[in-house]
């Protein structure tokens, strides 16, 4: 063999190295949200298999949910399944205390988030459904009646999770603010027939 | 038989370049979108719809759960202005001004995101508690013996990080460059 024959073979290996170590970066990247069984879906699961809202404990030393969590935050959440049906969430909100809410797949992928200020006539009122979903309620609905009242989300996942937000803006709020938590209610919605 | 030895090989090292640049990549967080200003770093995207692979892996890694674009956004400081790894064995100011927000908060919490359990029960401040100067700016005293005016108190010799969390900011978290100006200086102090 002469001197660039082992030339070209060494460099046709060392292709060879690279092209491997590309496909297992992006396979890694790709697959590591699902490898370390740490989906957000999973974690919320494990403090709350309901399906309407339940407070998260409030991150204190030690007791975190989760990692980087505000302390001044009192927060809850709600697991929907759409498969049986859309899921409404509503709830009256009061004066001008924040509230912050985010709709979120099992991986913690956002679809939609929104706070307080985007409530119409003192409430929010989201229904979340599928794309199908969605299309038979358009289909149902006459065109000479008005636009609907309430929000219509499509969630790109059946499954899923709502994460609200309630900021006690001093500790003796706390309280307060996990009121405020729990004054919006997740309910599957229950489809007419 | 040696053929087959050698592409074992190239598949080996393959497969550890592979993992260590993945591991590299997640760590350092390089890229991903995050924006710098002066000692903090956010990463817009990380509340959008459109999250890319990278972000995501790195959220799996840290566990975080992020805020929503329409929520807010967090930032993050691990050095000081200087440049300095934040050290618990310093005292620090935090001063000067925030962007536009409803609210924020500043966290001190420990290099993986957990709470730190000091004897003054205090974490950190939101924008309401804080005690201001005339002018609406603000100075907040970090050490681990209690300071007058807003003391966050730190762990002595246990290094920390800062996360300010803007909630309702004004504008656009994805098309924003934030101006070192507009965010607090954290300058070091005194060290024991």
């Amino acid at each position: 063999m002469s001197g660039l024959d082992r030339f070209a073979a060494g460099l046709l290996w060392c292709l060879g190295v690279l092209c491997v170590a590309g496909i297992v970066h992006i396979l890694a990247v790709f697959n590591l949200p699902k490898l370390e069984r740490a989906e957000p879906l999973v974690r919320i699961a494990a403090l709350t298999n309901r399906s309407d809202m339940t407070l998260l404990p409030h991150a204190a030393p030690g007791a975190e949910w989760a990692p980087f969590s505000d302390p001044a935050l009192a927060q809850g959440a709600c697991l929907f399944d759409l498969a049986h049906g859309p899921m409404r969430l509503s709830g009256d909100i009061e004066g001008d205390k924040m509230l912050t809410l985010s709709f979120r797949t099992p991986a913690g992928d956002i679809f939609y988030s929104m706070t307080d200020r985007a409530a119409q006539r003192g409430g929010i009122d989201v229904l979340v459904l599928t794309p199908e979903q969605l299309e038979t309620l358009e289909a149902e609905t006459d065109e000479d009646e008005p636009p609907p009242r309430e929000l219509r989300l499509v969630a790109p996942t059946t499954k899923g999770f709502v994460l609200v937000n309630a900021l006690a803006a001093f500790p003796s709020q706390r309280t307060e603010a996990e009121q405020r938590v729990k004054a919006i209610s997740c309910e599957p919605e229950t489809v007419a027939q | 038989m040696a053929l087959i030895g050698k592409f074992l090989l190239a598949g080996l090292i393959g497969l550890l370049i592979g993992l260590g640049v993945t591991f590299a990549a997640l760590r350092h967080g390089v890229g991903f979108g995050a924006v710098e200003a002066g000692p903090w770093t956010a990463w817009p995207k990380v509340g959008a719809a459109n999250i890319d692979p990278y972000l995501r892996a790195a959220l799996t890694r840290s566990g975080e759960i992020p805020l929503g674009a329409s929520e807010g956004i967090s930032f993050l400081a691990r050095r000081d202005s200087a440049g300095r790894r934040l050290d618990g064995a310093c005292d620090y100011t935090v001063s000067g001004q925030t962007p536009q927000a409803r609210y924020w908060t500043l966290t001190a919490m420990t290099p993986d995101g957990r709470l730190f359990a000091t004897p003054a029960r205090r974490n950190g401040f939101t924008s309401s508690e804080i005690l201001r100067a005339a002018d609406g700016g603000f100075t907040i005293a970090l050490s681990t013996n209690a300071r007058p005016g807003n003391w966050l108190p730190l762990v002595y010799r246990k290094d920390f990080i800062l996360v300010l969390r803007l909630y309702e900011n004004e504008f656009s978290a994805g098309a924003l460059a934030f101006e070192p100006a507009n965010l607090p200086m954290i300058v070091k102090g005194f060290c024991r």
